[in-house]
């Protein structure tokens, strides 16, 4: 069962751009890894996940206050929309953009939903990246967990 | 592309601070970290000299706009400020805050590329 195991971590990138979770920046950090640093997806999507499940505490802990500072909850979501183009995480910087909008409208309801997709997005494009650095050899270059 | 440039990269959040870094380093950069615009404007307190400085929008304490109309102020007039920012409307904020140029988030190889090819051909002229 070798070669589908070989296989699969590529399968499974490509389903993660297929599905809309990824996009081309990822391609430019695969380019960057090229040559003199092969650890280097490892320590980004780490630190993205990490640095991502942080935020979303913060977030929900500002969200659950009964007097909603706004301007703070946009500047963790602005913060997560950033580290987000930067890695190619497509699907979670949408729902950021769309978060960051109801913040502006100062929409407790719109922010408590829209934490719930970036929440949901994350932790299934987080999911993928273990997945995929579980998978094998062809997997190495991404956390495991 | 071999560079001896001294590069100052401001910026608040962790995940762009390693992808950017990483990129100036690709081209053979020094590079050293800012976390807001008041760091980044303490470090030319302090004497430091750069060839490019490379800065984000929005960050706590201190914006980039604010820090690098301070710079400029500081008669840093010869150092290449480039402004970063996913913000839309982050261009006129860092151009008319005395910025060089203008990137969208987030960075290419390709854009950073040639503003660092520039920025040695400016040194070695």
């Amino acid at each position: 069962m070798a070669a589908p195991m070989l296989n699969q971590p590529n399968s499974l990138l490509a389903n993660m751009f297929a599905a809309g979770l990824l996009d081309d920046q990822f391609q430019e950090l695969q380019m960057l890894q090229e040559g003199s640093a092969p650890d280097f997806i490892v320590k980004v999507v780490t630190l993205f996940c990490e640095d991502g499940e942080r935020i979303i505490g913060e977030i929900a802990k500002l969200l659950d206050k009964p007097c909603v500072d706004y301007d703070k909850v946009g500047g963790f979501v602005r913060q997560l929309k950033g580290s987000s183009a930067s890695i190619g995480a497509l699907r979670v910087k949408n729902s950021c953009i769309q978060f960051h909008q109801c913040c502006q409208e100062k929409s407790k309801d719109g922010c408590v939903n829209s934490l719930d997709s970036v929440r949901n997005d994350f932790y299934d494009l987080c999911s993928m990246f273990k997945l995929h650095a579980s998978a094998g050899p062809a997997g190495a270059g991404l956390p495991k967990q | 592309m071999a560079s001896s440039l001294k590069a100052l990269l401001v910026e608040d959040t962790a995940v762009d601070r390693m992808v950017l870094s990483f990129m100036l380093r690709k081209f053979h950069c020094e590079v050293i970290l800012a976390k807001n615009g008041k760091e980044d404007v303490d470090m030319f307190l302090e004497g430091n000299k750069f060839d490019i400085v490379v800065c984000d929008k929005d960050m706590p304490i201190m914006t980039g706009p604010e820090a690098i109309k301070k710079i400029r102020a500081m008669g840093a007039t010869d150092v290449k400020i480039v402004g970063v920012s996913a913000d839309d409307n982050a261009m006129e904020a860092f151009m008319s805050a005395g910025a060089d140029d203008f990137v969208p988030k987030p960075m290419r190889l390709e854009v950073l590329g040639p503003m660092i090819q520039e920025v040695i051909n400016m040194k070695n002229n």
